[in-house]
């Protein structure tokens, strides 16, 4: 391994030094053996599953290290291809592997925490918090996402309380009802019948394993199963209980292929050590995570009920107990009151999503919300001011599933504000993706628009965009009056010519755009679409600064004009 | 807040319209301001967490981070310095309990606040490399209130004296020690290093040292140690208690160097209670201690050992030279096997069985052992007595103890050889006169030897067993062959004794009586019959007889005597009366003797058989000797012993001497021949060290001795020397 040291990946490692082929209409497997880049990242957002495996038994991340493509190896890893020296399929990769270079990747990628979404992160890091977990499978605990740990600077910081202890072969198991529930019809029916009121639960059966049962319950968090394959028949004989059809499929047919199958980049690999790890993506999608948080939402906002009068305690009193008695399998534990609309959630989910809700829900008893006293009322209850009932709808949708669908562009600045109240950054992203399409057709006005809020914000991507279509239009832009007036709300540029970035920013550098100065950014990029030499944009800066001021000085007589025609 | 939903498309839409009102940046710090205030005075419950974080969010949104950031600086400093003026203001023991409560206070007020201002901690604070509230929280904390200028000093102060007053014996809340010393590290554990921990090590120092002199002016050494020893646990299970674990090291230090090793000299040395005394007297706890105690400091063992060793050698070469000792070597051995066994166990049970303490033993015992040059024969005259008669009805296992314990001495001799010589010679005897307890104790003893130094050493030790069976053989066959030709005549039994196995002493034959001599011939017939090629002689010094005497009252006994007397007892046989001449030229017997023989028939009480004119213990030339027809004993058997010296004569160690250095010659001369073999040109020193290397094991050879054989080499044509280099010898082929 030692030789793997002095090995260094640089950024230029990563382009091919010859054309490559490319292969427009072919699978993931004709494309990672390519290398051909596009088309794969074409296919991986299309949702194809990157572990499963052709008719010769070979995953895609093999081909590509077989053939020495970096870049599409680091493609595939960066979406969970399974590298881990110990399973089959990484063995193969690692035996594979062309060069050293490749091997270096493989190793790096296989000591970072497993490429995750973000809600199968978040609650993987819940399931991990729990003290009774925390103690096993080591390397998955070192993995365990530093940098939340770092805020709070205690290893309680992704703690959030469980409701339910399982102790097996001595070992307990903490773990969350909504989630098994969800995941498994087993969990739910018994959750709803004879573990109603338990917090603890003892399994004595004797062919139940701690450790099989821990893998599927981390499964169940994370949508990543990774198992020793010496436990994989328990697991099955596990699943056949819960009643997890396709993930017992799945391990099924990997048992039989584990019989033949060969290791051969270790030597010798003792059984004991043999892994199989299944990403959530190999599973038809109505038995991922996402799908089944979906159904727990929608049974959920089912009984949430929306009352015209619930301006007196008692009456929302009443409505909340009528609300419990008839409905308790969607197992909600906490209401909040959006505008007139009462939802029934899941502490666990909006805790592991939102750290201001993690916040919210354990400073329950230190502020006025505690003391709020509904009599015979036994669910928590909050109350979220100054957000209308479908973006609170649309952003617990997120939370629960990862996904927005069909939202509505008007709709985008209120998500915007409730992902950045919130703290639900990934939010931001994804509706930045739903909002990209429609700008297209904007007009500047509308342009000018959204640059403000993606400044305000933070979303970098909307930012960038309609930088970039202002500075490409410029003289469009300058003449329409919105973009003046928004000259004026804006701080100035810096005059300070040092502060002005000489060389072009590289595509894609991100560093820079942080919060920075618009104006300056605006500039920046106006230079770029200018395509001036290098050695005249300091006077292209300056016209442009001129050019600014002038727009700015209308802008100012527009306004008075318009302020006295106001008056 | 209804006017905000409306939403189109507008510059202005939905929260834009909040800025609208220049006021609202003051207006909304007021509230988060006035919230604040209420966190710091327990009056959270009546806030609306939802709300100030909307405000606080909004403000951030909005670009008023700077001034919400500074708006928190400002309100929490002035938080900071009122309750810096209460803690101030408390008095006397309630001052760190103050501070203790207002600590939790401002901790948990400061995790509220974080909470609420979450959103700036995640976005504005990252942007501008500002401080995170919590580390900000902490840092006011500390410029505030710990370096106050009127709590710094009183702080360190009030800890310093609570540790005092505990180490003098009185009884301080633990907890609120525990507390306030984590709060100094939860601050920054720079500032537990400089506002507790710095002081408090220098305390403690100034405090130990003054102790630690005053113990060592009244106490004994056990005594100090005792109370060492307390003051170092006390130390360390208050770090465990209330002090950060980093300062264990730290305070432990401190009492170590304090209170052991600027005394350590000191204590080791005191008079009548000092290492040597603690060594004599046994006192296993006081020395455990004190191993325990000086394992801590950097030369502390060294010092002990050093003490113990030459302590060790001291006695021991007192014991080897006390020329008292000397006169019974049985009891000189037990001595030093009492000794070892002593420091044996002081060091398994007091010195943690350390292995630089038994090389000290071995390497004192070695140098004293060694000074006595008899302790070779007292060693083997020590086996000579448990072998006779010492191990008698003892189990098998304490035959191999002491058997052991033997094999430890012997392994300190640097002349084995020596030892080798005195062996032979008193297993020689005891296997003669059949004196052996028990024979596999004997064995055991050879195998010993034999993995201690080899084959070589015990080759004619065993060679003496075969021969010793193969005589029992021998006489069976002799009998067997004879068959009842030998029935009326005496008993004879021969032991057939291999030349060079057996330390013999050429020595001329005496006549045997005529009665004997005939069946020694056909002994003699009939043994060189079997074996062909084969010289037999008669070693008459070294057999013994059973004699039938009747007495004057017609009183039967049975006489175990030597060859020698019986020899002389023969004589009177044939007449009641014969001088001192007529015996030596009837048998021929040696001078010397001949005369300790009729010493023991003639002087010995109870056992003279023979009486002497005139009467006196030495034998004169002109003396007359008669048959003692009084002669009684109670016993049937009688057993006369021969006046033999148990230990050597002058005269006989000077021989024995002799012969060993005669036998060490050859062996040199091999070594030499064997290392110029594999070297062929050496030169003289190296020569010498390897010799020297080579016959370790079985003596120390001299180098003015290994040069003669050199020299004899070189006159015999083994080796030449070079003709440049004088000093280089060469090996001839």
């Amino acid at each position: 391994m030692s030789d793997l040291d002095n090995i260094a990946l640089d950024p230029s490692d990563f382009s091919a030094c010859l054309p490559l082929k490319k292969v427009p209409h072919g699978d993931v497997f004709e494309a990672s053996r390519a290398g051909d880049v596009t088309r794969l990242k074409h296919l991986i957002d299309r949702g194809i599953n990157v572990n499963s495996r052709d008719q010769w038994d070979s995953c895609a991340l093999y081909y590509a290290c077989l053939a020495g493509h970096l870049e599409a190896a680091r493609m595939l890893l960066e979406h969970g291809a399974i590298c881990d020296e110990h399973t089959f399929d990484g063995d193969r990769c690692h035996y594979a592997a062309l060069n050293l270079k490749v091997r270096k990747l493989l190793k790096a990628f296989e000591a970072r925490p497993p490429p995750l979404g973000p809600l199968q992160g978040a609650l993987r890091d819940v399931f991990l918090g729990c003290v009774a977990n925390s103690g096993n499978l080591d390397h998955l605990n070192a993995l365990s996402n530093p940098a939340g740990n770092s805020f709070d600077g205690g290893p309680c910081s992704t703690y959030f309380k469980p409701d339910v202890v399982f102790y097996v072969q001595g070992r307990s198991i903490e773990a969350h009802r909504v989630i098994l529930s969800a995941r498994s019809p087993f969990f739910k029916k018994k959750f709803e019948t004879d573990w109603k009121d338990r917090t603890e639960i003892r399994l004595s059966r004797e062919k139940l394993s701690y450790s099989a049962l821990y893998c599927l319950i981390h499964f169940f968090y994370s949508d990543r199963l990774e198992i020793a394959v010496d436990e994989m028949e328990d697991l099955v004989r596990i699943c056949k209980v819960c009643r997890c059809e396709s993930l017992k499929r799945v391990l099924e047919k990997e048992l039989s292929h584990q019989k033949y199958a060969e290791y051969k980049a270790l030597g010798d690999v003792d059984n004991s050590q043999k892994r199989f790890i299944m990403q959530g993506l190999s599973l038809p999608e109505e038995d991922r995570l996402p799908a089944a948080l979906q159904r727990i939402l929608e049974v959920s906002l089912a009984n949430s009920t929306e009352e015209q009068n619930v301006n007196s305690i008692n009456g929302l009193s009443s409505q909340v107990t009528s609300m419990q008695m008839s409905f308790e399998e969607d197992l909600a534990d906490i209401c909040i009151k959006v505008d007139k609309k009462l939802f029934r959630c899941h502490q666990v989910v909006l805790a592991s999503r939102s750290e201001y809700f993690k916040a919210r829900l354990s400073r329950m008893k230190d502020f006025l919300e505690g003391k709020g006293g509904l009599p015979d009322f036994t669910l928590p209850f909050l109350e979220e001011h100054d957000l209308s009932i479908e973006a609170f709808e649309k952003m617990i949708e997120y939370m629960y599933t990862d996904t927005l669908k069909d939202i509505d562009p008007d709709q985008a600045e209120e998500m915007f504000d409730a992902a950045s109240r919130y703290l639900l950054f990934p939010l931001k992203r994804a509706v930045a993706d739903v909002l990209l399409p429609h700008l297209e057709m904007a007009p500047p006005a509308e342009l000018c628009h959204w640059l403000m809020l993606a400044d305000m914000y933070g979303v970098l991507k909307i930012r960038e965009y309609c930088l970039d279509i202002m500075a490409y239009n410029f003289e469009t832009f300058a003449d329409s009056q919105e973009f003046r007036a928004l000259l004026l709300t804006l701080p100035p540029p810096s005059g300070d010519s040092s502060l002005r970035t000489t060389v072009p920013s590289a595509p894609g550098a991100e560093a820079t755009m942080d919060g920075g100065n618009i104006l300056d950014d605006l500039r920046e990029k106006w230079l770029e679409a200018e395509a001036a030499e290098l050695d005249k944009r300091d006077e292209s800066a300056l016209i442009f600064d001129k050019r600014l001021e002038m727009l700015m000085i209308v802008a100012k007589r527009e306004k008075s004009v318009n302020h006295n025609g106001d008056n | 807040m209804s006017a905000q939903k409306k939403r189109n498309f507008q510059i202005e839409a939905f929260k834009h319209r909040v800025v609208v009102d220049p006021k609202y940046a003051e207006k909304t710090w007021k509230i988060l301001e006035h919230a604040i205030h209420e966190i710091y005075n327990h009056n959270a419950s009546g806030l609306s967490f939802e709300e100030l974080y909307r405000n606080a969010y909004n403000m951030v949104l909005h670009k008023y981070g700077e001034k919400l950031y500074s708006g928190l600086v400002a309100t929490l400093t002035s938080h900071l310095k009122e309750i810096a003026k209460s803690v101030e203001a408390a008095q006397g023991p309630s001052f760190l309990e103050e501070l203790e409560r207002k600590w939790t206070d401002h901790n948990k007020a400061l995790q509220m606040i974080r909470d609420i201002l979450m959103y700036m901690d995640r976005t504005f604070i990252p942007s501008t490399h500002k401080t995170p509230v919590n580390e900000l929280g902490l840092n006011l904390w500390r410029d505030n209130i710990i370096h106050s200028s009127k709590i710094q000093t009183r702080l360190q102060s009030t800890l310093l004296e609570l540790v005092q007053r505990e180490r003098s014996g009185e009884v301080i809340n633990r907890g609120l020690m525990r507390n306030i010393t984590k709060m100094l590290a939860d601050v920054g554990y720079v500032v537990y290093q400089e506002d507790f921990e710095k002081p408090f090590i220098e305390v403690s120092a100034d405090f130990y040292r003054g102790e630690s002199q005053q113990y060592i002016d009244c106490c004994d050494c056990g005594e100090y140690l005792k109370k060492a020893e307390k003051r170092l646990n006390e130390e360390i299970e208050r770090v465990s208690h209330y002090l950060d674990l980093k300062t264990e090291a730290k305070i432990t230090n401190v009492v170590e160097k304090e209170m052991i090793e600027s005394h350590m000299q000191r204590l080791v040395h005191m008079e009548n209670s000092g290492l040597v005394k603690m060594l004599v007297d046994d006192k296993f706890d006081d020395l455990g201690r004190m191993y325990s105690l000086f394992r801590r400091v950097q030369t502390g063992l060294t010092l002990v050992r050093d003490v113990m060793t030459s302590h060790i050698r001291e006695a021991g070469k007192q014991l080897v030279t006390d020329p008292e000792r000397l006169k019974d070597p049985v009891d000189f051995v037990q001595r030093l096997l009492d000794e070892k066994d002593k420091h044996d166990k002081i060091i398994s049970v007091a010195f943690n069985n350390d292995k630089t303490f038994q090389n000290a033993l071995n390497s004192s015992f070695e140098y004293f052992i060694n000074l006595n040059p008899r302790s070779p024969e007292f060693i083997s005259l020590f086996v000579d007595d448990k072998l006779r008669k010492g191990l008698k009805g003892v189990s098998e296992e304490d035959v191999e103890t002491v058997l052991d314990k033997v094999m430890m001495l012997f392994r300190y001799l640097q002349e084995k050889d020596v030892f080798e010589k005195y062996y032979k010679q008193h297993l020689a005897k005891r296997l003669l006169s059949g004196k052996t307890v028990s024979d596999d104790a004997e064995r055991s003893l050879i195998v010993k030897l034999k993995t201690e130094c080899g084959y070589q050493f015990t080759s004619k030790l065993e060679g003496m067993f075969t021969d010793m069976k193969t005589s029992q053989d021998t006489m069976q066959g002799f009998y067997a062959a004879m068959g009842g030709e030998l029935a009326d005549g005496p008993t004879l039994v021969v032991q057939v004794l291999t030349t060079g196995s057996w330390p013999t002493q050429s020595s001329t034959p005496c006549n045997l009586p005529p009665e004997i001599l005939g069946v020694c011939e056909k002994f003699k017939n009939y043994y060189l019959g079997t074996h062909s090629g084969r010289r037999l002689s008669w070693q008459t010094n070294m057999g013994n007889a059973d004699l039938k005497v009747t007495f004057g009252k017609g009183q039967k006994h049975e006489l175990n005597v030597s060859t020698y007397q019986m020899c002389i007892l023969m004589l009177f046989n044939n007449a009641d009366q014969q001088s001192y001449k007529e015996i030596e030229q009837a048998t021929e017997i040696p001078t010397p003797d001949l005369k300790r023989c009729l010493q023991s028939l003639a002087c010995a009480k109870g056992r003279n058989v023979l009486r002497k004119e005139p009467m006196s213990k030495d034998i004169g030339e002109d003396d007359i000797f008669f048959f003692n027809d009084k002669f009684t004993s109670k016993f049937y058997k009688v057993k006369i012993g021969t006046v033999v010296a148990q230990k050597e004569s002058e005269p006989e160690k000077l021989e024995t001497r002799q012969r060993v250095e005669e036998d060490r010659k050859p062996q040199i001369e091999a070594a030499i021949v064997r290392i110029m073999k594999a070297r062929r040109v050496l030169d003289h020193n190296n020569i010498v060290t390897e010799v020297t290397k080579q016959l370790q094991s079985r003596f120390l050879p001299n180098p003015i001795i290994i040069k003669k054989r050199i020299e004899s080499l070189i006159e015999r044509e083994f080796l030449e020397r070079d003709k440049e280099d004088r000093k280089l010898y060469r090996y001839l082929a």
